[in-house]
């Protein structure tokens, strides 16, 4: 039947959900199972707050890590340039000190910076692992970058084997933990967050701006995706 | 958008005439409407058909358009067609009975689909709706840009518009997010929309947040007569299963691929015959390696639309292996030729034939395989109705004459809602779009309707041709055809 039937009597069979019968009722008709069969949010994970803030405890550490490694720069590009030490005077450092020597200050901070936020972006949070495909690569360049503005090839190849510690093994360690081989879990998170009391001795704004960070990292975006969950609106239609 | 609705009493009170008069024979005479579509088959509309799918290209909606409106020519309403050139096929061009179709010089982008800016078609469409006098711009196909565009166009000139919706879409990825908005835009002031099955018209309420009471159900159909059984043509020492899709994802071809084995393996003379063409093949071919399969699957490749038939009649089993589906034609040809039908439970399939002509599975390997062991052990033990018995239940349920009859009651209704003025239209745009989409679209609206305006003053109405009629109330087709000349003075 059309959609502008005339008047009559109600019908009396009940409508059905099929195509092959000819229904008394016009092609427009909507009936009260309409969107029955829709489903909201199935298998949707609740999280739960401090659940959330536990796993973004670990963003928090990445941060500190990198904070860390740019406290230990800062520490030494503020030194008096060594002499070189003969049993340290490996060529690739003296390669490293000098390679971008060339490329100005403002530049060589610059890049560094943005590298060190893409690694920061590209960590592997939910696996921590060495074999990290994208930051690894990326705080690697970011140290090449950095290693120029050192006062000496001491200070660089001091500089590598702490990147290599905070950056390369810190992982390792990181991800032996999660998988629950070495249990230190709850005193090893505040012991690199306890670097900020060592950035305020040095650079006290910079230490309150590194706290507010980790305070928002830990505790307000963890609020704001549990508080987020709510809105939740997932279709899962009558699509088949 | 209220997910449940109950249409008010006297709405239900208005329908309850049952359409009592059998589908028809195919002769004009049995067509004869019932009281109501008598009355509302006095009023003859000049339709636009929009689509960017139209003959030389293929598929459902393509037939889809050509069989509505030969039907509609033969109920007396002026119908003419416009989609983009393909190839060669430009210009104008007379189909059978008069049905005119504007092939437009229109730059396909992807997948047959025009590129779409909403306003370089508005100059071609114009021409097309004023020359022909077109009443009801019907558009087709929400893959269509052009289809789009034309409802947006024609909205802009004040005319009434029918949109139908032929597949089902997800909401979840990323393109489903923006067909969905741009549907949305393109429907919230269009004054009625079709959909192919309950199932699609639920998907496209909730896709473009819409009132159900302005959408109707009306299927597809088959022609039967294209469709008719001929068992002598199949091997009745084995058991041929026919699987006829193009081999794409959608389609459930991997499903398809682990099927065969488990079966093949267990039936020694069970055979696959599967016609149809796409990147999937790779997956059957596999498999017909892998298993030595090669004598008892075979890859029938792309086929013609009249080849179809001669693939069907020669299986007694039809597979449809499809994960999401609107309206399943394939499954009403194949039972339509006599087969026993197994199909996948997804989207509007259920709807489609009853109980007894499908057996309907779970889109999975093993539920697929327990489907058709049942049919092969039916089969086998002769309790299954003869195909002959089975087409005949299938041919009249759904004809293209009926779909025509109700498709024309959507044009009157349609008709007889207002078209919303540029300052509603602009209000409706963005309570129902939200703030940024909305506001945007309104401002192309605006900028259309200017751009109407100045085509108006370029090439005012009153200096335009009128198109002879080729078909419809006034329709010169027959008698110019007789006289064996064309009259008609505007070669475009």
């Amino acid at each position: 039947m059309g959609a502008d039937s005339g008047p009559g009597a109600p019908p009396a069979v009940p409508w059905r959900k099929v195509l092959y019968e000819r229904q008394p009722y016009p092609d427009n008709y909507v009936d009260r199972r309409f969107l029955e069969e829709l489903q909201r949010n199935i298998g949707v994970h609740q999280y739960r707050y401090w659940a959330v803030v536990r796993e973004a405890g670990l963003a928090a550490q990445q941060v500190s890590c990198v904070a860390v490694f740019s406290h230990i720069m800062v520490l030494h590009g503020s030194r008096r340039p060594g002499t070189l030490h003969p049993a340290l005077g490996q060529s690739w450092v003296c390669t490293f000190g000098t390679l971008t020597a060339s490329v100005s200050t403002d530049t060589v901070y610059a890049m560094s910076s943005m590298m060190l936020l893409a690694h920061l972006v590209s960590f592997p949070y939910t696996q921590p692992a060495p074999q990290a495909v994208l930051s690894l690569p990326q705080r690697c360049l970011a140290l090449c970058v950095l290693a120029s503005r050192l006062p000496g090839a001491l200070h660089t190849f001091a500089m590598l084997s702490c990147a290599l510690l905070v950056f390369a093994l810190w992982p390792c360690l990181l991800h032996r933990l999660r998988t629950g081989r070495v249990e230190l879990s709850p005193g090893c998170r505040p012991g690199v967050h306890s670097w900020v009391g060592g950035l305020a001795s040095l650079w006290p704004g910079g230490a309150l701006l590194l706290l507010l960070a980790l305070l928002v990292l830990t505790l307000a975006c963890p609020m704001l995706l549990v508080h987020l969950q709510r809105h939740k609106d997932n279709i899962h239609g009558p699509v088949g | 958008m209220k997910s449940r609705r109950r249409r008010g009493d006297k709405q239900a009170a208005a329908s309850c005439q049952p359409d009592a008069h059998p589908p028809a024979p195919h002769s004009p005479a049995s067509l004869l409407p019932s009281g109501t579509a008598r009355r509302s088959s006095q009023k003859k509309h000049s339709i636009c058909m929009v689509s960017d799918f139209f003959y030389p290209n293929m598929g459902g909606v393509e037939s889809h358009i050509y069989q509505l409106s030969q039907c509609l020519l033969e109920r007396g309403h002026k119908v003419v067609i416009a989609t983009h050139a393909y190839g060669d096929r430009r210009g104008v061009r007379y189909l059978t009975n008069g049905l005119k179709v504007y092939y437009l010089p229109l730059q396909v982008m992807y997948n047959q689909s025009t590129a779409t800016s909403c306003f370089h078609s508005l100059p071609l469409l114009r021409c097309v709706f004023v020359r022909e006098h077109i009443t009801v711009v019907h558009a087709h196909s929400s893959f269509s840009a052009m289809a789009h565009d034309a409802l947006f166009h024609a909205k802009t000139m004040g005319l009434n518009t029918v949109f139908t919706d032929h597949s089902l879409f997800g909401f979840a990825d990323l393109s489903s997010v923006l067909t969905n908005k741009l549907l949305t835009v393109t429907l919230c002031d269009t004054n009625h929309i079709v959909c192919v099955s309950y199932t699609s018209k639920e998907n496209t309420v909730l896709r473009a947040a819409l009132n159900p009471d302005i959408v109707s159900v009306i299927p597809n159909a088959v022609d039967p007569t294209d469709f008719t059984p001929d068992p002598g043509s199949r091997d009745d020492s084995k058991i041929t299963i026919v699987v006829v899709s193009r081999l794409v994802y959608r389609k459930g071809i991997d499903l398809l691929g682990g099927i065969i084995p488990e079966l093949c393996a267990k039936h020694p003379d069970l055979c696959f015959l599967i016609g149809g063409e796409g990147p999937k093949r790779i997956v059957l071919e596999e498999v017909r390696e892998k298993y030595q399969l090669h004598d008892r699957v075979r890859l029938l490749g792309a086929l013609d639309h009249k080849d179809v038939r001669d693939v069907l009649v020669q299986g007694h089993i039809f597979l449809n292996t499809s994960l999401t589906e609107a309206f399943c034609m394939a499954i009403v040809e194949g039972a339509c030729c006599g087969l026993q039908v197994v199909s996948t439970r997804v989207g509007g399939i259920p709807e489609v034939l009853p109980d007894e002509l499908v057996t309907l599975c779970e889109p999975t390997v093993s539920s697929l395989c327990a489907g058709l062991e049942s049919v092969i052990s039916r089969q086998r033990s002769g309790s299954v109705p003869p195909p002959a018995a089975i087409h005949h239940q299938v041919q009249n349920l759904y004809t293209w004459r009926n779909i025509a009859e109700r498709t024309e009651k959507v044009y009157d209704q349609a008709c007889q809602q207002p078209v919303l003025t540029l300052p509603a239209r602009l209000q409706r745009l963005r309570s129902h779009c939200g703030a940024v989409a909305g506001s945007i679209f309104s401002f192309m609206a605006v900028i259309n309707f200017l751009f109407l305006l100045f085509l108006q003053w370029l090439h005012p109405v009153h200096l335009m041709d009128a198109a002879i009629d080729a078909s419809g109330p006034d329709s010169c087709w027959r008698k110019s055809f007789k006289k064996g000349k064309s009259k008609d003075p505007h070669p475009d």
